[in-house]
This record gives C-alpha cells, sequence and structure tokens, in this order.
C-alpha cells in the first residue's frame, strides 16, 4: 500500500488555505471567500522521486487566530505541517513566533513549512523587505492564484516528511 | 412514545458501521451513505486514511467534529467517532449538514466583516503614510529653499544700499518685490505642510487688534491707491483693545484675504471689517470680514476655491500658487474657526469668520504695552564695542553676516568656519557673543552649543549664543534652546531681524 502522510494547512482566517490546496489538488482557483468550517480533507499523489510516490492527504482546518482554539483530534497523527499566512496582511502573521511556537507543542515539533500566500497582491521585494524588518520566518513566498510556487512547496514538504518517516 | 421518536430521529441522522480490525466493512445501516463491503473503510474517503493508525493506539476512542464527506448524492458535515473493540471498531457518523451550514454563514459574515475592516485600515495607514512623506518632502525641500533664498535677500540688501544708477535701482527694487513674493510662497507651502503634519502650533500672546488694523488699512489704503482702489477700515469700537491669539497668523490670514480682495477687484472698493459679535466671561467673538467689490465666485466654484493649488481666475497676471485661501482655511482651522464666504457673480465677495479670542477684563494703563515694547526695542551705545563669534561655513552668509554687523559699528567680527575650532577659539580670545550656524560640517552648532555650557568657565559657559538655522520645525527649534541656545534665527531672516536679536543679546553683556 501506498505511504500515506498527514499535512495540515494551519493559519488565520483569510490567509488562502482552501485556494492553495484547491490549486494544488484541482489546479484550479476561485477569487471568492468561503469560509472552511471544521475540516476538508483531499488527497494527493506526489511523485518525490523516479519510482517513489507518496500520498498526502492533506487537512484544511478552519482559520483561526488562535491555535489553541483548533479542534480536539485534527492533530492527531500529523506528519507535517503548512502554516499559511497572507502577505498582503499583517495581521495574519505579526504572532507568527508564538503560533509556530504553539503548532510546534500541539503536533510534536513535526516537519513545518511557513508559507506567504497572496503575492499576487504585493510587490516581492516590498514584501521581502517587510518580513526582514519584522523578523517574520518563512519558507515560501506563493500564489494561489497565480500557481506560483504552489507545487515547489508542496513537493517540499512530501521530501520533508518522508525523509522524516 | 418519547423514546421511539428519538430513536426514529436520531435513526435518520445517525450512521452505525462495524469494521475489523483492517478496516473491511463487517455492516452498515448506510443510512448517510451506501458503503462498499469488498473494500477496506481506508479507501473510501482520504479521512480514513488514518484508520490502521488509529486501531495500532493506545486509544480507546476518538471523535471529531465537523468533517465535510461526500455522501452518495450530496455533501455533508458530520461528527465522526470511533469506538474500538478487541476484535472490531464501531464507527459512528452523525450528520450535522443543517446545523453547520447555518454556522457556516455566520462565520463567512464575521470573518468577511473583520478582513474588510482590516484591509481599510491599511489603507488608510497607506494614505496617512503618502500624505506624511508628501508633507515631509515639501517640508525638507522648503528648508533647503532657505539658504539659497537668504543669500539672494542679503545680496539684493547689500546691492541696494550701494551708489547705482536710477534703472538698476530700479531693477534691484523689482528683484527685491520677488524675492519677498518667493519668501511669502515658500512660507505658505511650508505652513501648509506643517498644519497638514501637525507640527504647527499656535503662538497665543496678548497684542493690540486696533494697532493690528491700523497697520493693515495703511498697507492696503496705499495698494488699492495703486490700482485705483477705495480701502475702507470698519472698526467696531466696542472691541476690546487687548486681545489674546495668535497676531503673526491672523495677519496672515487677513493679509491673504485682503491681497485676494485687491488682486480680483478692477474698480470699487474693499472693505476690512472687525466687529464684536459679543462678550462673555473674558472671551470676546470676533468677526472678521474683507469685502471686495469684484469679479464675485460662481456658485459652482465656491466648495473648490479653498483647495491648495486652486485658482479660479487665471487672467489678472497673478502671482502665486493659488496656496492663499488654502492656508487661511488650514489657519482657521487650528485656531477652531472656519472661513465662510458670501459671494455674487461680476457683484461682489466677502470672506468672513469669527474667533473666540480672550481679552483682560481690567483695563491696562495706557501705553503699557507700547512702553514694554520700547523698553525692548534696542539699539546700543555707539562707544561700546562688541566681540563677536562668528561660525558659519557659507560664505554668502558669512558675507551677508559681516555686512549686516559691520555697518552698526558696534561689533568686532571673527570668523571661523570649522566647528572643531570653536572651543579653543573661545579659550584662547575673550568674545561676547556666539553666532553659530547649526548646520555644520562634521558637527552641528547645538552639539557644540552643549558643549559650551559645560565648561567649567563661568565667563565662556554663559556666553550669549544665537543659533542660525534652516530648520523651521517647532520640535527643533525647542531642541536647539534646550542645548543651551539665547535664541534662533530662521532662514531666511530679514536685517532688522537679525539686528534686533543681537542688540538685545549684547545688551546683557556687562561692559
Amino acid at each position: 500500500m501506498q505511504e500515506s502522510k498527514k499535512i495540515v494547512i494551519l493559519g488565520h482566517f483569510g490567509v488562502g488555505k482552501t485556494s492553495l490546496i484547491r490549486r494544488f489538488v484541482e489546479n484550479s482557483f476561485s477569487d471568492k471567500y468561503k469560509v472552511t468550517i471544521g475540516v476538508h480533507i483531499s488527497k494527493k499523489v506526489v511523485t518525490i522521486k523516479a519510482n517513489q510516490t507518496i500520498s498526502l492527504i492533506l487537512w484544511d482546518i478552519e482559520g483561526t487566530d488562535d491555535i489553541n482554539a483548533i479542534r480536539e483530534g485534527y492533530l492527531l497523527g500529523t506528519h507535517g505541517v503548512f502554516f499559511v499566512f497572507d502577505v498582503s496582511r499583517p495581521s495574519t502573521f505579526q504572532n507568527i513566533a508564538e503560533d509556530l511556537d504553539l503548532t510546534s507543542k500541539k503536533t510534536n515539533k513535526t516537519p513545518t513549512l511557513i508559507i506567504g500566500n497572496k503575492m499576487d497582491l504585493a510587490n516581492k521585494k516590498d514584501v521581502e523587505q517587510l518580513l526582514a524588518e519584522n523578523k517574520i520566518p518563512y519558507d515560501f513566498l506563493m500564489s494561489a492564484k497565480t500557481g506560483d510556487n504552489v507545487d515547489e512547496a508542496f513537493l517540499k514538504i512530501a521530501e520533508l516528511v518522508n525523509t522524516n518517516a | 412514545m418519547l423514546k421511539a421518536y428519538k430513536k426514529k430521529h436520531k435513526a435518520e441522522s445517525s450512521q452505525f458501521i462495524l469494521l475489523d480490525n483492517n478496516g473491511y466493512v463487517m455492516e452498515s445501516d448506510d443510512v448517510l451513505f451506501a458503503i462498499n463491503t469488498e473494500i477496506q473503510i481506508q479507501q473510501f474517503h482520504p479521512f480514513f486514511s488514518g484508520f490502521t493508525a488509529f486501531v495500532e493506539s493506545k486509544k480507546d476512542k476518538l471523535s471529531l467534529k465537523c468533517l465535510h464527506l461526500d455522501f452518495s448524492k450530496k455533501n455533508g458535515i458530520v461528527d465522526v467517532e470511533f469506538i474500538k473493540n478487541k476484535t472490531h471498531v464501531l464507527l459512528i457518523l452523525q450528520d450535522f449538514t443543517d446545523h453547520y451550514n447555518e454556522y457556516q454563514l455566520v462565520a463567512q459574515a464575521r470573518n468577511e466583516s473583520v478582513i474588510k475592516s482590516e484591509l481599510i485600515v491599511l489603507k488608510n495607514k497607506e494614505l496617512e503614510a503618502r500624505e506624511a512623506f508628501k508633507n515631509e518632502f515639501i517640508q525638507n525641500f522648503s528648508h533647503e529653499l532657505r539658504n539659497p533664498l537668504t543669500n539672494i535677500i542679503s545680496i539684493t540688501n547689500a546691492l541696494g544700499v550701494t551708489n547705482l544708477p536710477e534703472h538698476q535701482q530700479k531693477m534691484v527694487d523689482y528683484l527685491k518685490e520677488s524675492n519677498s513674493n518667493l519668501k511669502l510662497m515658500l512660507e505658505d507651502i511650508l505652513g501648509i505642510s506643517m498644519i497638514a503634519s501637525g507640527k504647527m502650533a499656535l503662538k497665543i500672546s496678548s497684542f493690540n487688534l486696533r494697532e493690528l488694523a491700523a497697520m493693515l488699512a495703511f498697507t492696503y489704503k496705499n495698494k488699492g491707491k495703486e490700482k485705483g482702489l477705495k480701502f475702507v477700515l470698519d472698526y467696531d469700537e466696542k472691541l476690546p483693545e487687548y486681545v489674546e491669539g495668535d497676531k503673526l497668523r491672523i495677519l496672515q490670514i487677513l493679509t491673504n484675504l485682503l491681497e485676494n480682495a485687491i488682486k480680483y477687484t478692477l474698480n470699487g472698493t474693499v472693505t476690512l471689517k472687525i466687529a464684536l459679535n459679543q462678550k462673555r466671561a473674558n472671551q470676546a467673538s470676533i468677526r472678521f470680514a474683507v469685502t471686495d467689490t469684484g469679479i464675485g465666485i460662481a456658485e459652482e466654484n465656491k466648495a473648490i476655491i479653498f483647495d491648495s493649488f486652486y485658482r479660479l481666475n487665471r487672467a489678472h497676471g497673478d502671482n502665486g500658487v493659488g496656496l492663499g485661501l488654502s492656508i487661511v482655511k488650514s489657519l482657521l482651522h487650528l485656531m477652531k474657526s472656519e472661513i465662510k464666504l458670501d459671494s455674487k457673480l461680476n457683484d461682489y465677495t466677502t470672506f468672513y469668520f469669527d474667533l473666540s479670542l480672550k481679552y483682560q477684563l481690567f483695563t491696562l494703563e495706557k501705553g503699557y504695552l507700547e512702553k514694554k515694547a520700547s523698553q525692548n526695542k534696542l539699539s546700543l551705545e555707539p562707544t561700546k564695542k562688541y566681540k563677536i563669534l562668528i561660525v558659519e561655513d557659507d560664505e554668502m552668509i558669512q558675507m551677508a553676516l559681516f555686512q549686516t554687523l559691520a555697518k552698526t559699528g558696534n561689533f568686532l567680527l571673527e570668523l571661523i568656519s570649522d566647528g572643531a575650532l570653536v572651543i579653543q577659539e573661545l579659550i584662547a580670545n575673550t568674545y561676547d557673543m556666539v553666532i553659530i550656524d547649526v548646520k555644520l560640517p562634521n558637527t552641528t552648532g547645538d552639539t557644540i552649543t552643549k558643549m559650551i555650557r559645560e565648561l567649567p568657565m563661568p565667563e565662556i559657559k554663559k556666553i550669549p549664543i544665537l543659533g542660525l538655522t534652516g530648520n523651521a520645525y517647532e520640535d527643533q527649534l525647542a531642541a536647539y534652546k534646550k542645548a543651551g541656545m539665547n535664541a534662533i534665527l530662521t532662514k531666511p531672516y530679514e536685517v532688522e531681524e537679525l539686528l534686533k536679536v543681537v542688540f538685545k543679546l549684547c545688551k546683557h553683556v556687562k561692559k
């Protein structure tokens, strides 16, 4: 049986978690914002290297500005975390250190990628400068709308959870 | 019966499934969706891919709420419960789709409104930052213009007192007038941007209102005469003699209104009316009105004439950048008042405003303030000589200072352009006063002032220091004073201003 890895997508509401998954899984995008409640689960098989695939089970968890408020049970058995923020809304990343710390505690330090989404709304240099000035860590800056860096980030998490396994 | 109802209703929204430890379906009531017993539950939906991990874990029970699953015909939102037994696992799915969908609508409205208000705040911040940048730019630019303008004014004045043939003297006069216009414009632009960025504060003091009116009447009677206009001052005798307010700013407002009135009136009369509305406690409400019989303002233009850089009629060969009414509006706003307008096209225009100014309830001895002012009016005894150290690196300003001060015959002047040499020069020679530019190469005048004030020699430590600066920010000026400067002149300054302050500082020097 193919190896499955559970990846949870976390972050404040409206940062585009559902859109990222939709872009990655279905290669589609909608500008209309629909609030996710609870959790949506989808799956995509990723080829890490020749002859090696991995099945990513993507848990699209409802957005919250309080990691503590995430429903009991959603994070159980997590192999990897995508922490997503919106580069155009500082409120979604200004407390990121605290959020990441809590996430790490709740997921037993599983590999985590920090994602800045909605790059289509901002200028890359401005964003990089803003994040550097505010000491905001990130692994990927991407856009679910244009698809920029989306596949790369999911491939990266697949590699991380695979080596971790 | 109730039990039966309860059982029926619960049964309609719950599905019970029995699974063996490998995930194969042993039994299912298929209430929510039909499940194929041939396959493992792990293949039914990605959610169940964690089933094996659960079976292998030490947990006996696991529940998850608000899970989106695809049912046979529609999407459903369920709460899920796994209960582990030795040989099998009971899976209970409870359909709460309607309940969660209602909750979704509430969450949608809430999140949208939070995001919207966040974006509005961000947008406002961006606009404020842009406005601040614009004001900062204008202020810096205006400050930069002050130095060269000071040079031009000084040199023009110096040129004006030399023996020039008449036609050249006339050219110098034109030059002077242009300089003065340029200086006013610079002050206006700076004023507007300083008000906009909250950097301008009113300087409230007691002043003679009647004198202010008389001075304006004198100026505009003459200006009016040049254009063949009549000027009338209508001054209410019931007004208190002395009021408290920012005299210079009130003068600036009235000057702007009167300049406009003269500019846009081809024949007829310009009237300045100052009248008492009422007195209450020690506050007087005073109406100021400037009326002309000029071209008037059309109804549709009444709202836009107070905007910066806007002029209605460019055909009058006027100079200026259309800032006059905008600064009037801004200054009055600062004084908690507003400019009002009454006008008829091709007939008349009246600009008016009310100011609530404090006044003294008791009457001052007649001429008291004048006497006090004359005590401050300074000139020095011709026999006394004062030694002044000038610290300035700009050659043009050095020359202008030299010419102005040397002409009085009261001063012996020494000049250095290097700030680092000031202290040793003051120790080596005796001086009565220091004039120092704030912006010097490698150091600043206020830093040097601070060092002087900390010297152990009392006669040097207390030397009067006059600072010269192109920086007119209130907070900066306050910082220079705090550093120990006795007085500060902002560039461009008039010759009289310089002499007045130098005389004043020297007067305290014992000779």
